[in-house]
């Protein structure tokens, strides 16, 4: 049978992108709709709000540091029996958590095991991706991460509605049922009929040239900063309005509000990345310095008018940091580096996501509000934005891609989602 | 009663010498002593026997009417202690203020006394004092003007209101649920829980380690129930009681058991399975369809090579050339 040595640009590439879709409307939109529960688990384990957070953060966690494992197996096995793997342990460990009798069942079986189910099914799954798409990947990867916020935007008041015909644990057992999807999902994975790529430089050796590399340490300590924030809302901001004596449908709804307006922030940032001319840096800053504003706002707003607007610019704002923080990695340590680059910067940059939504549970606890949390995670985005600064090329007037003519072909509509394979390619 | 201005006109059924002791306190003093609202122009305090012993607080409120007022004026306050009230009721009209009549009532009985009218202008002012012990004082009372038209004002004394949870408890058997009843402001003697059996409520028992009745707060109670089962669902209502009344709130607990969410669950399991088994059975069969298809390909293919084979040497240069770019 004859190989091709290019991706195919479409075909079955398309059913992969819609399989992506669900797979990130189950795995991210599930994570960020669990500030609904979070409010249920205080209540039903009468447990302070740090000690929730942590089921919730250690998912994060689990899923950012294990995507590099998800990688690396699917490269020996293929996609397909990773994916549908990472499906069945993500459904199995909601489904012994709707039996939980104390929290730390709930940090095992979501936070471990279902954090390592989303951690096998994400990454391969944008992997099988660019082995489908190279003219069009930034496309076919936008279109995928549309996922995330419809599902966002769906999954709020839809675990609301659960949760007030079935309590906690009967929502967790049909979660568990909707996530057992990711399955289904996987078996579409086909793998693409290419050639193998064959490694560059041996990862180690990519691994000390990039630790030893300043410009990426720093990067990945304002990325580590601005993940310690970035995952507060989503978990307590349905408390937070709840405090505020909201209904907790409205609550819930505000949610989603916020989930459209990242939708549509993910899609604006990647064309105005494209189209503004110079570093993609400084683009990343003013989103990062506007996400950090708009949540140290937070607590100041009680009017419902106040709170939406605000919901709805941080939405948009964080959503819009998001595609920007993988571009800006190829401009730093090269598309050679890239896959070595992106597993790191993901394992370092979970040590914020695992610590910030307990963080901001324990202000909680000690100061009776959220308006020290939602302050303090204003403030780690702020300081984030302000590392960025240092980075180099920040005040230059164009960006480096610029200066290696033979990369800018290939590379420029892939620069929004840098994803490992891509470096391989090149040689 | 008619009204005369400047002249207290005070009801009957006080005792004989503290009439006169009224009447003479009347002419005697000009000034309004502690308590009632010193704005109001009534001269001088009949306080009755209870009043003056007694050291609970005073509430005073107002009602303004005039002659014009198209619905009858009420005013809802809550009270939670035995206290000491002081009604006052105004009037305002052009026509003339002997032709008004003047009466006070308790829900739609007629009271007879401690209550005084006075006139200054065009208003004519009523108050009412009396004490409140126990609910039997608790209720509706109301100032009646009468002119052609009858106007009228209530003020009408609740109990403080308990917060309780509109929407049911949902729970399941072998579980813990803990209901709460929450009162605002106020800090009641003793709370009760009670269960419905049928039409019947039951005081909830602190037996056997299954209930468990505290608060943290005097305001809240919580009923923990441990070891649920099925039958524990249904009503449960939370008493709240006053020295002035009882206030009580509702809560409904539903207990399920797991098979309820267990069937959509399995439903949906089913449903995964289907699509999973689906999916790959489709691409093997579009697997084998394209092996046959290939086969004929390789065949067509390896007939073209040795074709071009033969052909010569030209063949070969432009693949080299493509080669050579590649290798940078």
């Amino acid at each position: 049978m004859a190989r091709r040595t290019e991706p195919p640009d479409g075909g079955w590439g398309w059913v992969v992108v819609l399989s992506a879709f669900f797979q990130s409307a189950l795995v991210f939109g599930v994570l960020r709709s669990f500030g609904v529960f979070f409010v249920e688990f205080v209540a039903a384990f009468g447990e302070q709000a740090a000690r929730v957070s942590w089921i919730a953060s250690i998912g994060i966690a689990v899923q950012q540091f294990g995507s590099p494992v998800g990688s690396a197996l699917s490269t020996k096995f293929g996609p397909r029996p990773v994916v549908m793997t990472g499906g069945i342990l993500a459904a199995l460990g909601m489904l012994l958590a709707s039996f939980a009798t104390s929290l730390t069942h709930l940090y095992l079986s979501i936070g471990l095991l279902s954090g390592s189910g989303w951690a096998l099914t994400f990454a391969p799954t944008l992997a099988c991706l660019s082995c489908y798409f190279s003219r069009r990947r930034s496309l076919a990867t936008g279109l995928a991460l549309t996922g995330v916020g419809l599902s966002s935007f769906a999954f709020a008041p839809f675990f609301q509605w659960l949760l007030s015909h079935y309590a906690w644990r009967g929502s967790l057992l049909l979660v568990s049922a909707l996530s057992l999807h990711l399955v289904a999902c996987g078996a579409l994975l086909r793998p693409p009929s290419l050639a193998e790529d064959p490694a560059v430089g041996g990862p180690r050796a990519q691994l000390t040239s990039l630790l030893h590399h300043g410009p990426f340490l720093r990067y990945t300590v304002a990325l580590t900063l601005i993940n310690t924030g970035y995952f507060i809302p989503y978990l307590h901001l349905v408390a937070h309005l709840q405090d505020l004596d909201w209904d907790p449908l409205p609550a819930a709804f505000l949610l989603s509000v916020a989930a459209i307006s990242d939708l549509v922030g993910r899609v604006v940032s990647g064309w105005l990345g494209d189209a503004v001319p110079g570093p993609v840096t400084r683009l990343l800053m003013l989103w990062t310095t506007l996400t950090g504003v708009s949540l140290a706002l937070f607590p100041v707003a009680r009017v419902p008018t106040a709170l939406v607007a605000l919901a709805v610019a941080y939405g948009f704002t964080s959503g819009a940091l998001a595609p920007l923080a993988f571009s800006v990695l190829p401009e730093l340590v090269g598309t050679k580096r890239i896959y070595c680059g992106l597993g790191l910067l993901q394992m370092i940059e979970s040590i914020g996501g695992l610590l910030g939504p307990p963080l901001s549970g324990y202000l909680r606890d000690v100061t009776g509000n959220y308006t020290a949390s939602f302050v303090v995670a204003g403030a780690f985005l702020l300081s984030g934005s302000g590392i960025l600064l240092t980075l180099p090329d920040f005040f230059s007037c164009f960006s480096t891609t610029t200066s290696r003519p033979q990369d800018l072909v290939t590379e420029a509509p892939d620069i929004k989602v840098s994803l490992p394979k891509e470096g391989l390619e090149e040689d | 009663m008619r009204a005369s201005p400047g002249l207290l006109a005070a009801g009957a059924p006080t005792p004989q010498c503290s009439l006169l002791l009224q009447c003479l306190l009347a002419t005697a003093r000009r000034s309004s002593a502690d308590g009632s609202a010193p704005d109001l122009p009534f001269t001088s305090l009949p306080l009755g026997e209870e009043m003056m012993a007694n050291n609970f607080s005073w509430e005073s409120h107002n009602i303004s009417l005039t002659e014009h007022s198209s619905m009858p004026v009420e005013k809802n306050i809550t009270l939670e202690r035995p206290s000491n009230v002081n009604l006052t009721c105004q009037f305002t009209t052009s026509g003339d203020l002997n032709a008004v009549n003047v009466t006070w009532k308790k829900d739609s009985e007629q009271l007879e006394d401690n209550y005084l009218v006075s006139a200054t202008g065009s208003t004519l002012y009523t108050q009412y004092r009396f004490t409140i012990i126990n609910s039997k004082q608790m209720g509706s009372y109301s100032c009646f003007f009468r002119e052609e038209k009858e106007q009228r004002g209530t003020f009408n004394f609740k109990v403080p209101e308990l917060h309780g949870k509109n929407k049911p408890l949902i729970s399941y058997v072998g579980d813990s649920t803990v209901l709460t009843c929450k009162c605002q402001n106020c800090f009641p003697l003793n709370w009760t829980w009670y269960s419905t059996n049928g039409s019947i409520k039951v005081p909830v028992g602190v037996q056997m380690n299954k209930y468990v009745i505290n608060g943290t707060y005097a305001n809240e109670t919580k009923l923990k129930i441990t070891q649920l089962l099925e039958e524990d669902g249904g009503s449960y209502w939370c008493h709240a009681l006053f020295q002035v009344g009882e206030s009580e709130e509702h809560i409904e607990l539903v207990v399920l058991s797991y098979l309820v969410p267990l069937k959509p669950f399995l439903a949906i399991v089913a449903e995964v399975v289907l699509l999973v088994a689906a999916i790959l059975l489709c691409e093997k069969y579009t697997q084998k369809k394209k092996k046959h298809s290939d086969e004929g390909k390789e065949f067509e293919q390896t007939e073209q090579l040795k074709s071009d084979d033969s052909n010569g040497i030209e063949n070969n240069v432009p693949r080299h050339r493509k080669n050579e770019s590649l290798d940078q």
